[in-house]
């Protein structure tokens, strides 16, 4: 990812949009996070701790990867599904 | 008169700058107006006059610059990154829709186009 995006997305002064969650707790017991926000910034601390964001819906599963770091919760669980045509609608 | 830059034939009757935004892929009127200034030719030179020098000197500084299959694969590496991570803009350019939020009700010429994994020139 390219870091110049991310100084053009949000003033430096402010650092990243951090959200209070148990970071520590998960690494510890390997228990899944539950939340709806996100709006998170990814931090380096988060690799390897396993989310359940909300789409709108229901909750999304991934587990955070090293290429993650500085993308939000929200971009990895998508929010729109898309059409798909059934020619009865009780199907 | 055509000449032979890194392989790549370019029309001898066209200024240097625009002769070589319209060869290298990478290379936009704006960075070839700045090789131009760099290497000490006037604007409205054209590139049958150049010598080989000159020319020699072109090819370096091409040579140091990230452009044509180089630049292309460097791209395509970072949409496939974005793909494989799952995120909402990989999906986006595996549909070949807009990436950054742009309606697509009419209007989406360009995104069919480019917007894929295996992006094309």
């Amino acid at each position: 990812m390219r870091a110049s995006f991310v100084a053009l997305a949000r003033s430096a002064w402010k650092g990243p949009h951090i959200v209070p969650l148990p970071i520590a707790d998960a690494l510890k017991t390997g228990a899944p996070i539950r939340t709806n926000s996100r709006n998170c910034t990814i931090l380096p601390q988060f690799v390897g701790v396993k989310f359940q964001v909300h789409n709108g819906k229901e909750y999304v599963a991934f587990e955070i990867t090293d290429e993650m770091i500085g993308h939000k919760l929200g971009e990895f669980a998508p929010t729109r599904k898309s059409f798909k045509y059934t020619q009865t609608k009780n199907k | 008169m055509a000449i032979h830059i890194l392989g790549k034939a370019i029309k001898g009757k066209k200024p240097i700058h625009l002769g070589l935004a319209s060869t290298f892929y990478g290379i936009g009127v704006g960075t070839a107006q700045k090789i131009c200034a760099k290497l000490g030719f006037y604007p409205q030179m054209q590139i049958h006059q150049l010598s080989e020098n000159q020319i020699l000197n072109i090819t370096k500084e091409l040579s140091g610059m990230t452009i044509e299959k180089q630049l292309l694969e460097e791209t395509r590496s970072n949409i496939k990154m974005k793909k494989d991570i799952g995120s909402y803009a990989g999906m986006r350019h595996a549909m070949g829709l807009p990436v950054r939020g742009q309606k697509t009700k009419n209007n989406i010429a360009t995104a069919r186009k480019l917007n894929r994994i295996n992006r094309k020139q």
